[in-house]
């Protein structure tokens, strides 16, 4: 990895990445973060590629689905034996 | 829920119309216990069941088969019912179903439980992206970003393994913060930034032996990934 004289390193960039991701960090590391990226071209490719694989993973939320109907009968029937009385 | 006697909070409407003093001859006087029962259950109706459809969808995410979903809710439902008494007024509900939803999952998967021994986040974090690093050199990014990865990540996570599995659905699928996932999960936020981590190389690696058992070549780098055969 290159060593890019910038306001933090590259291996402090890189070991930030995910939470950069995630928007886990402060708002001034998330700023070291992004002045990094915008001017290392070693570390930019690692944000993209952590980047292209959060979104192909987000894809794969069940974002469409609801409890069936069937479900819910038998969740309160569930409950009602159990003495639910609403 | 379609289910519902009516609003919640509004009690029980009386079987005769008339005074105050009418009313009290004619309606059962419930105690106070029973009073107390009844408010608890109404409360249930209004602050739980209404989550039902985001219980579902995160037991859907975690067993990834419908009828295992279906009975973790139910579940999650009946336990959340019967220590409702320990939930604190005005807390996140949602919250407080997924911690139960988790807990019922994982007693469903006791069996198949495998313990991964986790190892500091830091190191996790750096690794992972270390691997990442690797792939990019020879141009799997590009192939990444390129297949249909819907089938391979359906794969994947079905074949990842706790406590990966949790914290993976819980912040990547169900967009919880890393504070809201330990809360549920009830582990330090450093335990699940490790889980989350892994979990995410773990699927980094199984889709890269999808593709490449899809006969995707990573050899080019720089240029569209192409069938070997």
């Amino acid at each position: 990895m290159t060593e890019c004289n910038r306001d933090i390193d590259c291996r402090s960039a890189v070991q930030k990445l995910w939470d950069y991701l995630d928007e886990e960090l402060t708002p001034d590391r998330m700023d070291e973060v992004r002045r990094h990226l915008e001017r290392c071209g070693d570390c930019l490719p690692h944000h993209e590629y952590g980047r292209v694989f959060l979104a192909a993973l987000a894809t794969a939320r069940q974002t469409d689905a609801r409890a069936p109907d069937a479900l819910r009968r038998r969740v309160m029937d569930s409950l009602r034996a159990a003495g639910f009385n609403a | 829920m379609d289910e519902r006697g009516g609003p919640a909070g509004q009690p029980a409407p009386s079987p005769a119309a008339g005074t105050k003093d009418e009313d009290a001859r004619f309606v059962p006087q419930m105690t106070a216990p029973a009073n107390a029962a009844r408010e608890d259950d109404l409360r249930f109706e209004a602050e739980a069941l209404p989550y039902i459809d985001d219980v579902y969808r995160f037991a859907l995410s975690l067993t990834r088969d419908a009828a295992d979903a279906d009975d973790v809710v139910q579940e999650t439902f009946l336990r959340a019912y019967r220590s409702w008494h320990t939930f604190q007024p005005g807390s996140d509900a949602r919250r407080w179903l997924f911690t139960i939803t988790r807990n019922v999952f994982l007693r469903s998967r006791e069996r198949e439980r495998r313990h991964v021994d986790i190892e500091d986040g830091d190191l996790e974090a750096l690794s992972s992206f270390a691997a990442a690093t690797d792939q990019e050199r020879d141009g799997s990014d590009r192939i990444l970003s390129r297949i249909d990865l819907g089938p391979a990540l359906q794969r994947a996570l079905n074949e990842l393994d706790e406590p990966f599995k949790s914290a993976v659905v819980l912040v990547d699928l169900e967009d919880q913060s890393y504070e809201a996932a330990s809360e549920i999960l009830g582990v330090p936020i450093g335990t699940v930034r490790s889980r989350l981590f892994r979990g995410r190389r773990i699927l980094q690696e199984k889709l890269m032996t999808y593709a490449r058992d899809a006969g995707f070549t990573t050899a080019q780098r720089g240029q569209r990934g192409s069938k070997d055969d």
